[in-house]
């Protein structure tokens, strides 16, 4: 009697465990699923281990990353996200200035210098990757500055300066 | 006819009817270049004016104007156009060369050639000769 009992109670533990274990998603599946949502944020990457998405990597924004994270909590098999990743749109900003001072030319630079020397107020500069002029002017001088600027033919030049009327 | 061709129409126009040769308009990078050859300062004033009219501080940066005074004869009379001072008349093509003569607004220089669009060699009416910033002579 006491055996039939202890076979049953083997059985039912049996029964529970291989359902448990068929209802368990295997950390390939969930990270196939997981890996096509986070492609969509290209500095970011996940790893799932025992069921647990490990998030890491960059993203624009909080928002970005929160919703990735919403996201990956909502596949059906993902106990937790564990968030290692970082918000850096400071990454971008910092990289800019950078990028840019060499985007423009020095020649070039040194070029349109020469060509705003003699009107008093303007000043060249590089100001997040373009080519900028700064200052208070006329707005007569200001038509002389884009004269002789655009026959520089330099590409994009800013004119950022208070024109006077 | 694109987005920026239609905000410069009016610039275009009147570069085609102040008879600017060589016109070319074109759009490259978010910039609607438009360059040619004026015969004379008027013609090339034409086309800055319109630029004035709808870009008054001139601070545009999604156009270039890239006409230039060229084709004229040595010899022909220029106007010194400098704001108040006396236009620098110097030895080689640079604002570092030695100043050789000063010539005062208003007055008249012959041109002896067109050596670049930014310097021309001038002589004055007391036969100096030199170079001058051609931003600052009329012709």
């Amino acid at each position: 009697m006491k055996k039939t009992i202890a076979m049953a109670a083997l059985a039912v533990a049996v029964s529970f465990g291989s359902v448990s274990c068929k209802k368990k998603v295997s950390d390939a599946d969930l990270q196939t699923q997981a890996t096509t949502i986070v492609t969509s944020n290209p500095g970011a990457s996940v790893e799932i281990k025992d069921g647990v998405a490990h998030l890491s990597g960059t993203f624009e924004t909080q928002e970005a990353k929160d919703a990735m994270i919403k996201q990956l909590k909502a596949i059906n098999g993902v106990k937790d996200v564990h968030d290692m990743a970082t918000v850096a749109p400071a990454a971008s900003a910092m990289n800019t200035p950078v990028q840019t001072q060499s985007a423009v030319d020095p020649m070039v630079q040194q070029k349109v210098q020469d060509a705003v020397k003699d009107i008093p107020g303007v000043k060249v500069e590089v100001v997040n990757g373009e080519l900028t002029l700064t200052g208070n002017i006329s707005s007569s001088d200001a038509r002389k500055v884009k004269e002789s600027v655009d026959a520089l033919k330099v590409g994009k030049v800013k004119y950022n300066y208070t024109v006077k009327k | 006819m694109s987005t920026l061709q239609d905000k410069y129409s009016s610039v275009v126009s009147a570069a085609q009817s102040a008879g600017i040769s060589n016109l070319q308009v074109q759009e490259q990078d978010g910039i609607l270049y438009v360059s040619g050859s004026a015969s004379n300062t008027a013609a090339k004033d034409a086309v800055w004016n319109a630029l004035g009219t709808i870009d008054s501080s001139y601070s545009a940066s999604d156009i270039n104007i890239d006409v230039q005074v060229s084709g004229l004869n040595t010899g022909a009379a220029l106007t010194v156009a400098t704001d108040e001072s006396n236009l620098n008349i110097r030895q080689e093509p640079s604002t570092d060369a030695a100043i050789v003569g000063k010539v005062e607004k208003g007055s008249s220089v012959t041109l002896v050639e067109q050596t670049s669009d930014d310097w021309w060699k001038v002589k004055t009416e007391k036969g100096q000769e030199g170079y001058a910033y051609s931003r600052y002579l009329r012709a």
